[in-house]
């Protein structure tokens, strides 16, 4: 049976996952389109992601894009484990109903 | 961990808004400015074209051109460098592909009704254009595909009903429609 995993269900974790988990598999995407595409600040978002990068969720890739520190992130192929399963127990809840 | 039904049903329902969000934010990245520089380009164009003649209409098309191919393409590598794709430069080429087999079918079938006059070789190039763009809506989910019908139903209206006025109509129609669908792109998502 599918399990809900309370570190992806926090509101701004789960969107961002799903953000995440849409991509393809080891695309990754600019910090700053992550913020504007989800609508939050960069405090929030930045406190969010590290959450979900010590759980190894995500992937955190700083690196220098014309001579400019940019941080891209992608969902872990773990992350897209757990995101499904996720997904598959919110789906189980609701049949259940 | 135990939460409602309802709870369960708005989390599914935010996980497929943000899914679905992304997927149209990443096909049409660059698109809506592609699409408001296409037209800005025709905006002009087709009403210099209206009201002037002569040669200054060649230095006009040609500045133009030149003005917002150099636009689009410095937005678009600047919007590019917000995703990295290790596939994105195999999809990139593909479009490329489908624009110039587009193009060649193009410049082949004004080259094979020639002698045709301004109005037909205007209609037969904006028309492949938005029938490209169209493909791309359907296949890269950039944008809805019923504006681009309603565009070109005008745009024929205009060519068979109001030949005095057409480049003005082209303008204002061809050139706004594709100018008001980027805003509507950069608006939504």
């Amino acid at each position: 049976m599918p399990e809900l995993n309370e570190i992806i269900h926090q509101p701004v974790r789960l969107r961002i996952m799903a953000a995440l988990v849409t991509l393809e598999q080891g695309n990754e995407v600019d910090f700053t389109y992550l913020r504007e595409l989800l609508e939050v600040t960069d405090g929030n978002l930045g406190a969010h992601l590290r959450k979900l990068e010590e759980a190894e969720f995500i992937a955190v890739n700083k690196m220098f894009v014309d001579r400019k520190p940019r941080t891209f992130v992608s969902a872990t192929p773990e992350g897209r484990k757990v995101f499904e399963q996720h997904v598959a127990a919110l789906e189980a809840i609701l049949k259940r109903k | 961990m135990n939460i409602s039904p309802h709870d369960a049903e708005e989390a599914l329902a935010t996980i497929q808004r943000v899914s679905k969000k992304t997927r149209q934010s990443i096909a049409s990245s660059g698109a809506d400015t592609s699409l408001i520089v296409t037209g800005l380009i025709w905006l002009i164009g087709f009403v210099c074209t209206q009201f002037l003649s002569g040669a200054i209409l060649i230095y006009i098309w040609v500045g133009i051109s030149l003005l917002g191919l150099g636009v689009a393409t410095t937005l678009g590598m600047r919007r590019g460098k917000r995703m990295r794709s290790p596939t994105a430069g195999a999809t990139a080429k593909r479009i490329s592909m489908v624009w110039l087999l587009l193009w060649v079918f193009c410049v082949s079938a004004i080259a094979i009704s020639w002698p045709i006059d301004g109005h037909q070789i205007t209609i037969l190039v904006v028309l492949f254009v938005i029938t490209g763009w169209l493909a791309m809506s359907l296949l890269l989910y950039l944008a809805p595909v019923w504006p681009g019908l309603i565009l070109i139903v005008l745009i024929l209206l205009g060519y068979f009903l109001l030949p005095e006025w057409f480049y003005l109509w082209m303008g204002l129609l061809g050139g706004g429609g594709l100018i008001a669908l980027g805003w509507y792109i950069r608006s939504r998502w």
